[in-house]
């Protein structure tokens, strides 16, 4: 069986490049952090700074108390933080979302997941549904995104046991528009629409360690959830009879993926709004790179993810400077045509 | 048949009526204690429905036009993007040059709505417009565009506010000035629109038969698309972008006169401006005195709609 899987995922062949991209990755990520840490400011922030944080970190336990240090310690750090865990986050859901369904276009913001999210978000937010008001906020944005994902699946000819590539793509868009349209209505009914308006097209503004707190048990548990049965969608991989007769229940194994996805975006949504097309973009990219072996592509995207929201945040912050734009705009920007060359293109694999 | 046409006709002509006239003495201002309930009446509840019937036609033509022309029942002005091509090049005269006249709104709209639908025609160009991947492409190059939109927005902080209730398809604020604009745009287009029933009717026998009776398949697609991606831009121009009406006006009017293009070109114009109209009034009346978009409402009914249409289509 072992043979039989290697050469199914086309193990051996990609090892060594894979090491390179991991370390390529890495080194684009940290670049990422420490650029997006001190970039794009008004105030003079250098990465000599930076540097002296972290030595004072590892040596006294706590930082200097001029002005510099106190922005980068206490703004920039956890932006930075947060745009890279949700950044990874958004990737991995997308690279289980396009193994689970085997659609290539399959994403968390193009299937509805990030609409739901943000819909129950501000349905809580505003106290509309006093019930939902009392839940920990990261459970009602779940709850939007698995009752999304479950509409588009049923949409998508989940019932009928046919999944459409095109199909779900549509159904998650429309839903979205939907929910985007009910969200709008809370928002302007509650008056709270200015500041809510800019989460809504996904920003990192006004992030800070407490956000930081609130994230990274979920966005961790779901990583190591994703890497744990990384092995299994190989598996799934060839077909949901040949999982079967391997001893991998298929519709188990979904469950278990879907429940990571779930919290995943549900996290991701919570704390920076909706975030489009870094699901989609990514895991695509990666594949090209090191491969369809789950085991090496769910880290790589997860690095790939981190790196480019934190080269995003970079990029929204010069783009109208001084004034600061959504980075969900930036990632929609450089992803949608990437989305429109990979739909038209036309190679869908179902 | 023709008794059914002029039911339908004198039909949807009351509801339009109706809505309008329960529009004009409904709203947050009370006519009957309040001086100056006349002036209200006039130059604002009036203008407001006179726009709304106006923009709701001339979406309904064009979604019915492009669903004709490229036989896809999915498609629609803002689901291929050309809404949001007009809208963005709307927004970009608004906010960088501020100085120019409002004249100049209509015909920069309609330039960008007919470089979305050049891009989108070129992106399709391997695939011989498969429907589901044309509303695909489309409804990307719409987010795209929108996304443009938005960073213009945000980059232009100080003009954003009258831009940003203008993007969301609504009708507040608007006066007799883009009403005559919109009807002399629509003077012009509905005739000739009219004229091209006969040609949409052949080339929905299919191109081969369309062609060996004379009429060129190209040409008709060509003109009918112009006219199509232009009834939208003005409509854009003056409302914003009000979502899903396009696609719906035509299903509707479809279902209630038939396949002839004679009568589906003006039952789905009637069916547009109800739906806008009502869309309209039911925003500025739900939750007075708030006022919520009418694009809100659109989107409301339109969305399930299309999701119906998903569940119904088989052209995969």
């Amino acid at each position: 069986m072992t043979l039989k899987y290697a050469a199914a995922t086309n193990l051996s062949a990609d090892r060594i490049p894979a090491f390179s991209v991991f370390v390529l990755f890495v080194v684009l990520l940290l670049a990422g952090m420490a650029c997006a840490s001190v970039g794009g400011s008004t105030f003079n922030l250098t990465h000599q700074q930076l540097a002296q944080i972290f030595t004072d970190l590892v040596t006294t336990g706590s930082v200097a108390d001029d002005l510099a240090t106190q922005l980068i310690y206490s703004i920039r750090l956890p932006r930075v933080m947060i745009a890279a865990a949700v950044g990874a986050a958004l990737a991995i859901a997308g690279a289980l979302m396009q193994g689970i369904t085997r659609n290539p276009l399959a994403s968390p913001a193009l299937f509805g997941l990030n609409s739901g999210a943000a819909c129950m978000l501000v349905l809580a937010e505003t106290g509309m549904i006093p019930l939902l008001s009392q839940l920990p906020l990261v459970l009602s944005t779940a709850t939007g995104a698995a009752f999304a994902g479950v509409t588009v699946l049923a949409l998508g000819g989940g019932l009928r046991g046919k999944l459409h590539p095109t199909r779900m793509v549509l159904a998650g868009i429309a839903l979205s528009a939907l929910l985007l349209a009910i969200t709008r209505t809370v928002l302007i009914l509650d008056e709270q629409a200015q500041q809510i308006l800019s989460w809504l097209a996904g920003s990192l503004t006004d992030v800070g360690w407490d956000h930081w707190q609130q994230l990274w048990p979920w966005i961790l548990s779901g990583i190591i959830a994703s890497i744990c049965i990384s092995h299994k969608l190989n598996i799934l991989a060839l077909g949901d009879e040949m999982a079967t007769g391997l001893g991998t229940s298929a519709w188990a194994l979904r469950l278990w993926a879907s429940l990571a996805i779930i919290l995943l975006t549900a996290t991701g949504v919570a704390i920076t709004g909706p975030i489009s097309f870094v699901g989609l973009l990514v895991p695509h990219l990666s594949r090209r790179l090191v491969g369809n072996d789950y085991r090496i592509l769910i880290p790589v995207s997860a690095l790939l993810g981190a790196a480019l929201l934190c080269w995003a945040d970079l990029l929204s912050r010069y783009m109208a400077f001084p004034s600061e734009t959504p980075v969900g705009l930036v990632t929609a920007l450089i992803g949608a045509p990437c989305f429109i060359w990979l739909a038209s293109r036309g190679q869908e694999r179902t | 048949m023709i008794n059914t046409q002029w039911r339908t006709t004198v039909i949807l002509l009351t509801f339009i009526l109706v809505t309008a006239v329960t529009g004009l003495f409904t709203g947050n201002f009370n006519l009957s204690t309040a001086v100056g309930s006349e002036w209200i009446i006039n130059n604002i509840r009036l203008a407001r429905i006179v726009l709304a019937v106006l923009a709701g036609a001339a979406l309904g033509l064009s979604g019915c036009l492009i669903q004709g022309v490229i036989r896809n029942p999915l498609a629609a002005p803002d689901l291929i993007g050309v809404s949001a091509g007009a809208g963005l090049a709307a927004t970009a005269m608004l906010l960088l040059f501020p100085d120019l006249s409002l004249f100049w709104l209509m015909p920069m709209a309609i330039i960008g709505a007919l470089v979305t639908l050049l891009l989108l025609l070129w992106l399709m160009r391997n695939h011989s417009l498969n429907p589901a991947r044309l509303v695909l492409v489309g409804i990307t190059l719409s987010i795209w565009l929108t996304a443009f939109t938005d960073w213009l927005l945000v980059s232009h902080p100080q003009q954003t506010n009258a831009a940003l209730i203008w993007l969301t398809g609504s009708l507040w604020g608007r006066g007799w000035q883009q009403i005559w604009m919109l009807l002399t745009a629509l003077l012009i287009l509905v005739p000739v629109t009219l004229t091209l029933s006969l040609k949409l009717n052949l080339l929905a026998l299919g191109d081969e038969t369309a062609e060996s009776l004379g009429s060129s398949v190209l040409q008709t697609r060509k003109i009918s698309l112009f006219l199509a991606v232009t009834l939208a831009a003005v409509s854009v121009a003056v409302c914003g972008a009000l979502s899903f009406v396009g696609l719906i006006a035509p299903h509707m009017a479809r279902l209630l006169v038939g396949g002839n293009h004679r009568y589906l070109l003006p039952a789905a114009a009637m069916t547009g401006a109800l739906l806008v109209l009502l869309a309209d009034t039911t925003a500025r009346t739900i939750a007075a005195p708030l006022e919520l978009p009418a694009g809100v409402f659109t989107a409301l009914i339109g969305a399930p709609y299309f999701l119906f249409l998903l569940t119904r289509y088989r052209g995969w």
